[in-house]
């Protein structure tokens, strides 16, 4: 049975109602999952402590982030990325990302021991955190803290990133690092947040050749989407031979989603979420952490983390969404929420071109290909 | 942004009687391209790596031999720039005569030099892409108030502007592309379209939501 990690006190990482980071999504997943009779054990883990903090962060940033967090005021917070439209100051913040962070260590925790394969972290997924910068929603960077315990622990770590946005900070904190892979698809940093995100930045030092950007086209439909995918990760896996996958499962590349502009459906979702447990089968004696991150569509996000519980599980995907859950949960969304788990066929109206658009996708996911194996084969 | 924002200081420089094969090895080791060449603290010349390499070359009828003095192959009499130049003029001469850097001056003494890849780390700051952003491009009608209302649009969402640049397009209007230190770049560009603004990046969707 796969571990599910979720803790209450996530829900304190919260920067207000009308922010779209809420914690709500969480509520309507387990929600869903309940009134679809599922029982969801959970484990609960412990916050992560300040010790584990300064692993990837510098001391001055976690300080303005624990003053903050106690009310006070921080000048230059603004340098730090801290209290910005984005990445808002609020009470208790420090104890509410060290929730989250302590719930991703668990699940590293757990793999290393050898007590789970399979690891659902019902939170986290803070890429955008760097060293000393708050930024695009992120406070503390999770993952970069729990894959570095992970190779600690003398593990080779493959850290997949599907959130639509690139992961710039899990990238720059493990920049150097040869004994972690990092795969980041996201929409090209030409179009969205955070502008980086190219092939050529492939890593530095001995970690050159081991961070691979796969930047997408906007309107990427999933078919290229599954294709690219498919082009990139066996072949990175095979020259690198991770011990354990980690893999950012953000839902904000769902074509409803309000901040950006992929458009896969949870049926793609699906199929991305089988394609990965059957790497980490193949790779990784099926060792496998999975966060959430972002996804900002009501509509859309419960939905795909849902489906993410139900492949992990083995469980069938139901046709129909509870009418009970719906009407629950109406109030979060302008529009009516889907009757149906799985969107409708077809769920939007066409891409014009979306052959040109599948067409660059391929060429960009040969070319970082061909970069990445000059250091490859290099040695 | 001036010269001395961006220059790299001290330059480093050889003096008239180097020979090739060193004035080479430095720009080797050092992995430069130029060289500003002096005599005690004056500046006499400038020597790139290829004008060691043409000079040598088997495909010029009399070559130089290694030993020779970088005096004899270097250009004299330099274009240079002052510290307090703003970055735009030096990158109009650097363009306008095809030359790779420029040596800086003060009183007459070396202190610095300015090359074309500083010029590109300058339009790299200048454009704020080393920050966390999101790019937006906007064309404004050429008269005065449009920028303002512009950036009071941007600002009334509490979203900092990390960057803003403005170039003439056509006789009247300016393109004007921003660095937005935020995730939701896209949103703010829906609601300046939906304001009246023509904002031609990120471009608009194809199929509403
Ligand atoms: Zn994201």
């Amino acid at each position: 049975m796969p571990s599910v990690i979720y803790a209450p006190a996530y829900r304190r990482y919260s920067f207000g109602d009308e922010h779209p980071f809420s914690p709500v999504r969480t509520d309507m997943v387990l929600d869903l999952l309940g009134a679809l009779g599922h029982r969801v054990d959970t484990v609960e883990p412990e916050p992560a402590t300040r010790e584990d903090l300064l692993d990837v962060h510098q001391n001055a940033y976690v300080c303005r982030v624990e003053k903050l967090s106690a009310g006070a005021l921080v000048p230059d917070g603004q340098e730090y990325g801290l209290g910005t439209q984005d990445t808002p100051s609020f009470p208790g913040m420090d104890e509410a990302a060290r929730w989250l962070v302590g719930g991703t260590l668990h699940g590293a925790r757990l793999i290393s021991e050898g007590r789970e394969t399979r690891v659902l972290q019902l939170g986290g997924g803070l890429h955008h955190a760097r060293r000393s910068v708050a930024s695009g929603f992120c406070i503390y960077n999770d993952l970069a803290i729990a894959i570095n315990f992970l190779t600690r622990n003398g593990l080779k770590v493959a850290y997949l990133d599907i959130d639509v946005h690139h992961c710039d900070g899990v990238q720059e904190i493990l920049n150097e690092d040869p004994r972690v892979l990092t795969v980041s698809l996201h929409e090209s940093g030409k179009y969205l947040f955070p502008g980086t995100g190219e092939i050529r930045e492939l890593g530095a030092g001995a970690g050159r050749g081991l961070k691979l950007n796969l930047p997408l086209e906007p309107f990427t439909e999933g078919a290229s989407y599954l294709e690219v995918l498919e082009q990139v990760i066996p072949a990175a896996l095979r020259h690198f031979r991770p011990d354990v996958l980690v893999v950012q499962a953000g839902a904000d590349a769902h074509f409803d989603d309000p901040l950006s502009d992929l458009m896969l459906t949870t049926r793609d979702y699906e199929a991305i979420f089988r394609r990965i447990l059957a790497w980490a089968d193949d790779f990784t004696a099926s060792r496998v952490l999975f966060t959430l991150g972002g996804g900002y569509s009501f509509r859309a996000a419960p939905r795909v983390w849902a489906i993410l519980y139900l492949v992990l599980h083995d469980l069938h995907v139901a046709r129909d969404l509870p009418e009970s859950w719906r009407s629950k949960w109406s109030h979060t969304s302008e529009n009516e929420l889907p009757q149906t788990f799985h969107d409708p066929n077809p769920s939007h109206a066409d891409i014009p071109n979306r052959y040109e658009i599948a067409h660059r996708n391929r060429q960009v996911a040969e070319r970082l290909l061909d970069l990445a194996r000059q250091y490859w084969f290099q040695k | 942004m001036l010269i001395r924002d961006i220059m790299r200081s001290p330059a480093i420089a050889i003096s008239a009687e180097t020979t090739l094969q060193d004035a080479y090895r430095t720009m080797r080791e050092r992995g430069i391209r130029h060289l500003p060449v002096v005599e005690g603290e004056k500046l006499v010349g400038v020597v790139t790596d290829r004008d060691l390499r043409l000079a040598t070359s088997a495909l010029v009828p009399s070559p130089f031999s290694p030993d020779s003095r970088v005096s004899a192959v270097m250009s004299s009499a330099p274009l240079t720039a002052d510290a307090s130049d703003p970055v735009e003029d030096a990158a109009r001469t650097m363009r306008e005569l095809k030359i790779g850097c420029l040596p800086v001056l003060d009183d007459g003494r070396l202190i610095g030099i300015v090359t074309g890849l500083d010029l590109l780390d300058a339009l790299m700051r200048l454009t704020g892409v080393h920050k966390p952003s999101g790019r937006l491009e906007v064309r404004l009608p050429d008269h005065p108030g449009e920028l303002a209302r512009l950036t009071s649009f941007v600002s009334h969402r509490d979203l900092n502007i990390h960057s803003i640049l403005t170039y003439p397009e056509g006789p009247d209007s300016v393109r004007t592309v921003l660095r937005i230190g935020s995730i939701e770049t896209g949103l703010l560009a829906e609601d300046l379209r939906r304001a009246g603004f023509d904002v031609l990046w990120p471009p608009e969707k194809p199929c509403p939501r």
